[in-house]
Order: structure tokens, then C-alpha cells, then sequence
């Protein structure tokens, strides 16, 4: 059974008061993840990552198209039982501590008496918020709200989590110490559905990861796959090279740096066959060392797939004002 | 403009307060300059801010009883002040309003419409001596409340001892006794009334009864005040006797009391029932009158006679 | 249902209780004993009506301010501050987020109204223990009189119904506009009796039609003000305290009706 699996979901608004335009924040977005999957949902800013997830937890309802998790459509009270959702800048209330929030949030799901006390405790204690738990939220800086946001989420034990940014806010240990959380999560038997700015993280933790641009799914796939394909160039080593024989190479040829006499390093586009420059310049005298692919990072793989969609921006949808 | 962060902060802050208290003492110089040359207008304490009657318990919007004390608390309030004044208006001309705003908010307010008679019926200079208005508030009263006979006991009191009108003040009594719950008495009252209006034995009696089955100390009060005034009568009846033996025993009228008592016809100088001497006036019927000091001052004229109905 | 009802109403209550709402309480006090000593001289004997009187319109007064206050935030603070993103992915349905806060300020409101009715209660048994003599004064009423909890009483339901429109108002529009349009119709409420009549003032029938529409529609506050006639010992009679009570609950059905319509189809952009 897929955890998640949206069939063309499509979210419309009005904007304008007098005359309201549509405006499409989301169009026919098909995407499926797997039991015990981490979905990395990426895109830039307005793109509508935290339209889906708010779609996912039915804080907005869609204009088409159909949602299903764990089976069930998204209101139905067995996936608010197994399900945990991390707002973005999540904000709580100013006259409760951390303890009496996740107490109270622990009482929506059933908890009680001894259950709930060691089960807060837990939490708080994993999130690394143990310290504070009797100060009132309001004292909270954003980095602990985050932490708090964490716990509440986890409260139920969750088979599918929803987080929207889960590292805003936090320093680098922080966002290291949520890496290893949403690990544990996954080797737990959790399915993790995240969206982020920070592809470093997503690449480290990802096992898929989709892109979002313009309300529209531009890419999904395993993540293994996808910097598979992306190579970004080549680096060449050659010894006993002539550099001027270079030269004939053209444009081919990005950079050129010695690595020490007669040694060196030979950035390539990725276009080209590597192999007929290298028996070229075999055939000329030198020795073939090695040749390694160098590979997208996510995020020039990111920065690629938007800025394509961004200078074309798919026809029927009205970018707001502004 | 950042005086805090020049010379220092505690500088700063120093010259903010001083500055401060500085453009307060100068507003409050202004203002005591302002009121020693341009006085308010004087009449700002004798403003209702309503007089239509019926706009009022509109805008009281379920606050009217509380709204009906505090007119209630201003009608006392103006009424005693005039009345303690030593000179000035007499003529308590908000007291009416007052009393119809007061009662108006609250049409069961008892007390408003009973002392309010009481108030408004007082000549002057103790009070307006506006019968009528007393007698209108009465009868504004029954009309909200037709159960309350004291309302039209209270009219025929108003007739009785202020309109010496014996054959009207008959009437409400009758008319008080008949409303279910007055007391039996009443009936009684009707009657004496009607055979014996304005004697004062008869007023005796029905003061006597209004003072002992009233649970309204003011009405009590009221009572007591009267069947004062009629005691005080009795005293100046005995009081003008003696004068009158001196005026044919020595051909002209005692010119103090001090005489009288040499001569031991009196023990001491003559005191009326609230402890203020008489006075001995050529002017008065008698030769003998209250004070113009006392409280009981002044006693409607028509009472003076012992027996026998006026006008 | 009613457990993770109960938790919301619970936690309103709670929150005010943080914010030193009840505080106004110690005012409520200090008015009373401060008019119970000054009347002293100037009401002619009148001081147990005065005191009844200033008690039950000083209850109603906060009573209003905190239904009105509160009420219009209990939902737009939740909803602005995006903190009713985590209560609403729970297992918490929509409908029970909005009972639950109703509940909650209801709640508020029956702690504020009980304690300024025994307040007043004993600032009326010290003054007849001061002065016999004032009680008898007041011949209409005892001075502890019970029927007083009568007005007490149609009064907190008063105040229900008032919370219930400014919860209606909170699920849609900010506070300043929802206080403004609540304490109109808390004004309106009061003229209701006008409007029921309206084809006398506006010589119209379509005026006359239009004055009886609103005069259903809106709330008929009038009825719940028994405070003078308690006061003056007249009889408020059982069956209208049960049936104006009545019309209050139903209102207040319809209003939460309304606020679970207007809310439970919302998208929170």
C-alpha cells in the first residue's frame, strides 16, 4: 500500500476582491510514495510545497483531483490518528509551556495518565527540549518552537509524518540533529514526506525527492537516478600531456589545471565522449591516468530545473501581483 | 534627535522628566489662570443631560434602574441643597424633572413618587409647594402601579393638609381603601375626614395613623413632623391664653418671656416640641409664634384654628 | 467527542484564567464595598435597592465586556496566529474546535457570573448586619433575596448568546470589526421591541415586513433583563424564566451553527 498518492491535484484561488482571477496554486500534481519512503519535496518559494502539505492535511480542501493516504482520503479520523504534521514556523500558545502543550495535544489523541506523562517526557527529551519544558512558549525562540513543533508531531507515534521545512530555524547542529531524527524515523517504519530549501539535507537524507516549480511537478524520482543522469562534466587525467595539444579540443576543453609536470587535471563538458578525446590524445603520446564523472549536486540539478520552467512559465496560470 | 544616547543615558533621562514635569506644572498654571478669568458657567451642576421623559430608558438599555438611582441620588441631592442654601433659588425647579426622570426609568421606583409628593408638596421656602406636580407624580404612579394604595392615601394627605380641599382628600382616601390590600383603617379615614376635615384633632388622628403604620422612616419623619407642628399649635393656644390674661391684667402685651416667668406664671422660657423658644410677636394672631428658626416653622396658616372645616 | 471537546473548552478556560481575565473580579468588589460605604447619606433608606441595582448592572456590564472581548478572539487569534494548524490535524473535527471553544468561554463567564453574584450576596449581608434599619426600608424585596439569582441567572444566558454571536463573528473577521458589530447587536438587541413595531414609526408595510423579519432574526435581548423587576420584588414566574432561558439556547444553537458552516469549509491559506 502506497502511503501517499495524489492523482491530479489541482488547487484554484480567487484573487481579487472585485473581480476575482483564479489563480492556480497547484496543477495535476500526480505523486506516490511508498511505505517507509523519505520524500524530499523541493521547489523555490511560492512554488506551492506548503499548498500540498496543507491539501495532505486537509487545512485546505482541493479545487480537483484526488488524495489518498494510508488508503483513506486525507479527513478521514484513522489517518488523523496515524498521521504527524510539522506546520512552517510553527506557533503555538503563549500561556502554556512545553510540557502542557504536547500534554494537551497527547489528550486530543487519547493519551492518559501515566502513558501520556512518559510519553511527553520522551519526546521532549528526544527533541532536546527537556531543559525548558516548564517555560511558557512565549519565551521560546524559534529554533526551540521548531523543536517543539518536532515533538508535537511525534506524539501519536506516527506511520506517516508530514514536515514543512523541519530545519527552518535551527543551526547547524540543529538541522544535524533533525537529519538523524527523521533517519531513526525511516528505520522505524515511518514514512517521512518533508519539503525544504536546504537540498544539502534533503540529499542527505532522501530516498526520492520531487520538484515542485510553479504549482506543477517538474521531476520525481529516486534520487540515486535522477544525479545519476545529471553529469555535470568530466575530469580527465592525463600524464606526459602537451598542453597545446589541448588546443584543438576547442571549446570542449572547460578548464585545464597541472597537477605537476606533465600531469593534468582536464575538465569536460558533459556532451562530449570522453573516450575519443582520450584515445586522442593517446594516439599523441600521452598516458591515461583517470576519468571520473563529476556529478549534479542537487541543488545545480534544482537550480536548473527551475530556472528552465521560470523562463517559460506554463500557459493558464496567472502569477499574482506583486 | 537622540538625547539618550548623547551624555550619557541616565542624563538623558533625567532632562526627559524634568522637561516632563515642567509642561505639567505649566498646564496646570494655565488652567488655574483660565478659571480665575473665564470662570465656567455656574450652571453646569444643574444639568440633566436628558428632559424628554420617554428618550431616556431608550438609551438606558436595561441599565434603567441603576440610571433611575442616580437620578433618584440628584433629585435628594438638589433637594436638600436648596433647602440648606441660605439664600439664593428657591425655587428647586429641577426637582420636578428630576423626580419625572427618576420615575420615568424606573415606574416602580415607590419611594420616588412618595417622598417625591412629600418634597414637592413643602411651601416654601422649605420646598417648591407644587401640589400639583405632587399630585401628578402620584397619580403617574398608580398608573404604573394600581395596586399601591399608598399612592392614593399619599394624594389624599396632599389635598388634606396643603389644599385643605377635605372633600377631594375624602375621596382618595375612599378611593385608597378600596384597592385590594389597603389597610382598614383607611376606610375610617375616609369618613373622619369627610365630617371633621380640618380640625386639628381630626388631623391629629390621621397623622398618628400615617406615622404608626408607615414602614418608610421618611414617611414616619414626615408624620412626626406634622403632629409636631400640630403639638406646637396646642402650645401657642395655651401660650396666647397667658398673654392675653397678662394684656387685660397690665393694659399691654408682656415684652418678654422673662416677665412672664418673674411672675411665675411660666417655669421657664416656653420651648417649642423641637426645643426652639416661641416668640412673642404682636404681629401674630395671639401675640405668640414659632421662630423663624425652628424646624417646625413654617405651619400652614389654616391650622391655626382649633375647630371647624375652612374654605 | 466530548472528551476532545472538553479539552478545548478546558484550555480557553485555562487561558484566561493565565491572562488575569478574572481579575476584574477584585474591580467588581471594590465598586460594591466602595458604593455600600459612600450611599450612606444620600438615598433616603434606599441603599439595598441602590446596591442591588449597582450589582446586578456592574455584572452585566463585565459579563459583556468579557463575552464580547474574548468572544471575538476565540477563534481569529487561533486562526491568525496559525496555532489552530496543530489542533485541526489531530483527531479534532472542526465542529468540536468551535463547541469546545464556546464551552470554554461559557465556562469563563459562569465562574465570573457566580462569583460577583455571591459577592453581592455578602456585601448585602454586611450591610444588614451594619443596619438592620436599611433592610426594613425595602419592604418590596428581602434583603437576601433569591429571586435575585433569577437575574443572575438570564443574565449568564444573556451572555451566552452575546458569546455565540462573537464567535460567529470571530470565524471570519478580525477583532476590531467583530466587537464593533457585536456590541451593535448587543444595542439593537435591546431595541428589539421597536422594530416589531416599526410600521407605526416608517408609515411603509414593506418597513413594517422588514421590521418584523429583523425583529425574529435578531437577538431579542430585552427579555433577559429582569434586574428591576427583581429588585422591586415583583414575581418572575418560572415558566418565563424557563422559556426566555429557552429562546436563549436555541439562539445560541443557531449561532454556533452558523460559525461551524462558516468554518468548516475554510481554507486556512
Amino acid at each position: 500500500m502506497l502511503a501517499l498518492e495524489t492523482e491530479n491535484l489541482t488547487k484554484d484561488y480567487a484573487v481579487g476582491f472585485w473581480r476575482p482571477r483564479p489563480y492556480r496554486a497547484l496543477d495535476s500534481l500526480s505523486l506516490r510514495v511508498e511505505t517507509n519512503e523519505v520524500y524530499g519535496f523541493l521547489g523555490p518559494n511560492g512554488a506551492g510545497k506548503t499548498t500540498t502539505l496543507k491539501l495532505l492535511t486537509e487545512l485546505i480542501y482541493p479545487t480537483s483531483g484526488r488524495i489518498s493516504i494510508l488508503g483513506r482520503p486525507p479527513g478521514d479520523p484513522e489517518v488523523r490518528r496515524r498521521v504527524g504534521y510539522l506546520p512552517e514556523a510553527p506557533y503555538f500558545y503563549d500561556y502554556l509551556s512545553a510540557e502542557e502543550l504536547l500534554t494537551y495535544f497527547a489528550g486530543l489523541f487519547g493519551l492518559r495518565g501515566q502513558v501520556r506523562r512518559t510519553r511527553v517526557a520522551t519526546l521532549l527529551d528526544k527533541v532536546g527540549i527537556a531543559g525548558e519544558r516548564r517555560l511558557p512558549l512565549r519565551k521560546f525562540s524559534k529554533g526551540m518552537l521548531q523543536r517543539v513543533g518536532l515533538a508535537q508531531a511525534l506524539l501519536n507515534e506516527p506511520e506517516v509524518v508530514f514536515l514543512d521545512e523541519p530545519m527552518s530555524g535551527l543551526d547547524p547542529l540543529g538541522r544535524r540533529d533533525v537529519r538523524a531524527l527523521i533517519l531513526e524515523l525511516r528505520d522505524r517504519g515511518c514514512t517521512v514526506f518533508f519539503s525544504s530549501h536546504i537540498l544539502s539535507d534533503a540529499e542527505a537524507v532522501c530516498s526520492r525527492v520531487g520538484i515542485i516549480v510553479g504549482g506543477q511537478l517538474v521531476t520525481s524520482g529516486r534520487l540515486s537516478e535522477i544525479l545519476a543522469f545529471q553529469v555535470s562534466g568530466w575530469e580527465l587525467v592525463m600524464a606526459d600531456l602537451d598542453p597545446s595539444a589541448l588546443a584543438a579540443f576547442g571549446d570542449t576543453i572547460r578548464r585545464v589545471t597541472r597537477i605537476s609536470e606533465g600531469r593534468y587535471m582536464i575538465e569536460l563538458a558533459p556532451d562530449d565522449e570522453p573516450e575519443r578525446i582520450v584515445a586522442r590524445l593517446r594516439a599523441q603520446g600521452s598516458h591515461f591516468i583517470s576519468l571520473n564523472p563529476v556529478r549534479t549536486t542537487l541543488e545545480d540539478y534544482f537550480v536548473q530545473q527551475v530556472t528552465a520552467r521560470q523562463a517559460a512559465p506554463p500557459a493558464g496560470r496567472v502569477m499574482p501581483e506583486g | 534627535m537622540d538625547i539618550l544616547a548623547r551624555g550619557g543615558r541616565r542624563r538623558g533621562a533625567l532632562a526627559l522628566l524634568v522637561g516632563a514635569v515642567l509642561m505639567w506644572g505649566a498646564a496646570v498654571s494655565l488652567q488655574a489662570w483660565r478659571e480665575r478669568h473665564y470662570a465656567l458657567p455656574p450652571a453646569a451642576s444643574d444639568v440633566l443631560y436628558f428632559r424628554a421623559g420617554s428618550a431616556v430608558p431608550r438609551v438606558a438599555m436595561g441599565f434603567d434602574a441603576i440610571l433611575a438611582d442616580i437620578y433618584w441620588i440628584r433629585a435628594i441631592q438638589h433637594f436638600g441643597g436648596t433647602k440648606r442654601a441660605a439664600g439664593g433659588d428657591k425655587s428647586y425647579r429641577l426637582l420636578y424633572p428630576l423626580l419625572d426622570l427618576t420615575t420615568t426609568l424606573d415606574p416602580h421606583f415607590t419611594v420616588a413618587y412618595r417622598f417625591g409628593a412629600i418634597f414637592l408638596s413643602e411651601s416654601y421656602p422649605a420646598g417648591p409647594g407644587r401640589t400639583d406636580q405632587a399630585i401628578a407624580l402620584l397619580e403617574r404612579g398608580l398608573a404604573a402601579d394600581p395596586k399601591r394604595w399608598q399612592y392614593a392615601q399619599d394624594a389624599g394627605f396632599v389635598h388634606y393638609w396643603w389644599l385643605h380641599d377635605y372633600k377631594t382628600a375624602a375621596a382618595w382616601f375612599d378611593r385608597a381603601s378600596r384597592i385590594e390590600g389597603a389597610p382598614w383603617w383607611l376606610r375610617s379615614m375616609a369618613a373622619t375626614t369627610l365630617a371633621e376635615g380640618g380640625d386639628r384633632q381630626s388631623s391629629r388622628r390621621l397623622w398618628q395613623q400615617l406615622y404608626e403604620t408607615s414602614d418608610d422612616e421618611w414617611v414616619k419623619n414626615n408624620a412626626e413632623l406634622k403632629l409636631s407642628q400640630l403639638e406646637a399649635l396646642d402650645q401657642i393656644d395655651a401660650l396666647a391664653a397667658l398673654v392675653r390674661r397678662y394684656t387685660e391684667q397690665f393694659g399691654r402685651p408682656p415684652d418678654s418671656w422673662g416677665t412672664l416667668v418673674s411672675m411665675r406664671w411660666l417655669s421657664g422660657v416656653p420651648l417649642d416640641p423641637s426645643g426652639t423658644p416661641f416668640e412673642l410677636d404682636s404681629a401674630q394672631e395671639g401675640g405668640v409664634g414659632l421662630s423663624k428658626q425652628s424646624p417646625l416653622s413654617p405651619i400652614p396658616p389654616q391650622f391655626t384654628k382649633k375647630t371647624g372645616p375652612t374654605s | 467527542m466530548g472528551r476532545v471537546i472538553g479539552l478545548v473548552a478546558y484550555h480557553v478556560f485555562k487561558e484566561s484564567v493565565r491572562d488575569k481575565v478574572l481579575y476584574n473580579l477584585v474591580l467588581f468588589a471594590v465598586v460594591l464595598i466602595a458604593a455600600s460605604y459612600i450611599l450612606g447619606q444620600l438615598t433616603a433608606g434606599q441603599d439595598i435597592k441602590i446596591i442591588k441595582d449597582l450589582g446586578l448592572a456592574a455584572s452585566a456590564v463585565f459579563g459583556l465586556f468579557i463575552a464580547v472581548f474574548i468572544g471575538v478572539g476565540l477563534v481569529w487569534k487561533e486562526v491568525d496566529k496559525r496555532s489552530v494548524y496543530n489542533l485541526l490535524v489531530k483527531p479534532l473535527r472542526r465542529h468540536e474546535f468551535i463547541i469546545g471553544k464556546f464551552l470554554g468561554l461559557a465556562l469563563t463567564l459562569l465562574v465570573n457570573i457566580a462569583v460577583m453574584a455571591v459577592a453581592l450576596y455578602v456585601v448585602l449581608a454586611l450591610m444588614n448586619w451594619l443596619e438592620p434599619g436599611l433592610g426594613k426600608a425595602s419592604v418590596e424585596a428581602p434583603v437576601l433575596d433569591p429571586q435575585l439569582l433569577k437575574a443572575f441567572a438570564l443574565l449568564y444566558v444573556q451572555l451566552l448568546v452575546v458569546t455565540s454571536v462573537a464567535l460567529f463573528f470571530s470565524t471570519f473577521s478580525g477583532p476590531m470589526l467583530s466587537a464593533a458589530f457585536t456590541f451593535g447587536l448587543y444595542i439593537v438587541g435591546h431595541f428589539n421591541a421597536d422594530l416589531a413595531h416599526f410600521e407605526d414609526v416608517v408609515k411603509s408595510p414593506a418597513a413594517g415586513w422588514l421590521g418584523k423579519a429583523l425583529y425574529y432574526i435578531l437577538p431579542n435581548l430585552a427579555p433577559f433583563d429582569v434586574k428591576a423587576a427583581v429588585v422591586h420584588g415583583q414575581a418572575v414566574s418560572a415558566g418565563y424564566v424557563a422559556l426566555t432561558a429557552g429562546y436563549g439556547v436555541l439562539y445560541v444553537g443557531a449561532m454556533l451553527t452558523l460559525a461551524v458552516l462558516v468554518f468548516a469549509r475554510r481554507d486556512f491559506k
